[in-house]
């Protein structure tokens, strides 16, 4: 579904991922595990167009999204939850979830749909939705974030390190909620960084590790889960 | 002594609803697109410039003078609507995420350019078309006399602070522009169309110093040099709210307005420095400005 072909990206001048490869599928859960400054972040960013790509491509379908303004992804059902959170903090969390929806203008009725989608699958939202999202805890606005990705992510949904700093039961929480999402939504192409390979080891169903920004090369399922987490 | 304040009172806010059109256009473009634009002053002489021009070939060409009133905003519209889109497009778009200095010589290059091409176009002498107000007249209340026309423009600047006020939380693009505002990075990875957005808001910019500019061309004549003239006054009015505050800069520029008809009632001599002596305090105890500080950036 979405395809990384030989994909380079340079920051002033160092190169900060080499020939990545790699591909998304319908209702396959891919891990991107890595330590701090391997290229995970930055990955999850030249697929949303928020960092160049030097030379590759990144295609959804066919479609090469590299040629594309950044813009257009959410309106092509890429979902992007970035790492810090990022919510808006002057719009309360239900402004926050829909402001995607306002920008790609869809109608009031799917609006509500998918509003009523994310609400079922994350009942802590319909709580707190009149509350500003500048007054949310590390681990609310790392749902809010998840539902605001779920509310355009049609077909491929990108959550950059879902589990950094999240307490272990809220940890725990999102987990089910993934695990609620895959069979909510079967052909959703999911892609999670992360540091440590244990946290979602109940979800992955394909693992790739980068390092020094290149993917090493696939290893087997399951070997991954048994290796000692990476040294910070 | 009422009878000497409330002119006194009526003649600052006029003057005030005049800088406020402009210095929050200028608050706008700085805390969307995070530029300061020193050309800004110059669509409002601009918007003036047109206002004036139309109004004189109204009146020539026997038209109903109650035209003036709408020709006013559409002068105002006609400037946003050619000039906003491109000048953001061809010149300001270069200067995002640039340092300062850029910014600031690229835009002062550009009032530059506009002060100059104004004079090739208007010409060098004053300008006056002030059919608007005469055709309202003046009122007379407890046996003071006012300006019907300051009437309404104080009037038209609270609809303007209202209207902007509903357009920011209420619709869709408002709405937009905060999260543009706030965070332009993720506002993009959510679908919106940052470019556009900074466009719009650049254009609104526009119409609203260009709306100023030809609201005040009934009140006084129009002539080279008002733009830099505004410009200062709006920055200041800015600064004193802190950049980015829209309700802060119909704040300050009252203080402003009061600030410059109370020198030329009582102190002529002060009648310019009076905008920058506020400034000055203002910003010698909340070096942020009133409603400003480090941390927030809202519209």
């Amino acid at each position: 579904m979405l395809e990384l072909r030989d994909v380079n990206v340079a920051i002033a001048g160092v190169r900060v991922l080499r020939d990545v490869s790699l591909s998304l599928r319908p209702g396959i859960c891919t891990v991107l595990i890595g330590r701090n400054g391997a290229g995970k972040t930055t990955t999850l960013r030249a697929i949303m167009g928020l960092v160049p790509i030097k030379t590759g491509a990144v295609t959804l379908e066919g479609l090469p999204l590299h040629e594309q303004p950044s813009y257009a992804r959410a309106g092509l059902g890429l979902g992007y939850a970035p790492e810090d959170r990022r919510l808006i903090s002057g719009f309360t969390i239900e402004e926050n979830l829909l402001l995607p929806a306002l920008a790609l203008n869809l109608d009031a009725a799917e609006r509500q749909r998918r509003l009523d989608e994310v609400y079922t699958l994350l009942p802590q939202l319909a709580d707190m939705r009149k509350r500003p999202g500048g007054a949310t805890s590390g681990g609310q606005g790392k749902m809010v974030a998840l539902g605001r990705a779920l509310m355009v992510g049609r077909k491929v949904v990108m959550l950059d390190e879902p589990f950094q700093g999240l307490a272990p039961a809220l940890a725990l929480d999102y987990a089910k909620t993934l695990a609620q999402l895959r069979q909510a939504r079967t052909g959703l192409a999911l892609l999670i960084t992360e540091s440590s390979p244990n946290l979602l080891d109940a979800i992955a169903d394909e693992t790739l590790r980068i390092e020094r920004g290149a993917i090493e090369p696939a290893e087997t399922e399951g070997n991954l889960a048994r290796d000692p987490a990476p040294d910070h | 002594m009422l009878y000497a304040i409330i002119p006194l009172v009526v003649d600052g806010l006029a003057n005030a609803a005049l800088i406020f059109f402009v210095a929050v256009g200028l608050t706008l473009v700085f805390s969307v697109l995070r530029i300061l634009n020193v050309a800004h002053g110059s669509f409002y002489s601009i918007g003036a410039y047109v206002a004036a021009s139309m109004g004189l070939w109204l009146i020539g060409s026997g038209l109903n003078p109650w035209l003036s009133f709408p020709a006013l905003l559409l002068s105002a519209a006609l400037v946003a609507a050619l000039m906003g889109p491109l000048i953001e497009r061809t010149l300001v778009h270069w200067t995002y995420g640039r340092g300062e200095a850029v910014q600031i010589l690229v835009t002062f290059g550009l009032f530059l350019i506009l002060e100059d091409l104004q004079r090739i176009v208007f010409g060098v002498r004053s300008i006056y078309a002030d059919t608007p107000m005469a055709l309202l007249g003046v009122s007379e209340i407890g046996g003071i006399i006012y300006l019907n026309y300051q009437l309404l423009l104080i009037g038209l600047a609270v609809l303007v602070l209202i209207g902007l006020r509903m357009f920011i939380r209420h619709t869709r693009y408002g709405k937009l522009i905060s999260a543009v505002v706030e965070d332009r990075e993720v506002s993009e990875a959510l679908g919106i169309n940052t470019r556009r957005i900074f466009m719009m808001a650049f254009t609104l910019g526009v119409f609203l110093a260009a709306l100023g500019g030809a609201l005040a061309t009934p009140t006084t004549g129009v002539a080279p040099g008002l733009g830099a003239e505004t410009m200062v006054l709006a920055f200041a009015v800015a600064a004193i709210a802190g950049l980015g505050q829209v309700e802060g800069a119909a704040v300050a520029a009252v203080i402003v307005g009061l600030a410059r008809v109370l020198a030329i009632y009582y102190v002529p001599a002060l009648d310019a420095v009076a905008p920058y002596l506020v400034m000055l305090v203002v910003l010698l105890i909340w070096p942020f400005g009133l409603f400003g500080s480090t941390q927030t950036r809202r519209i």
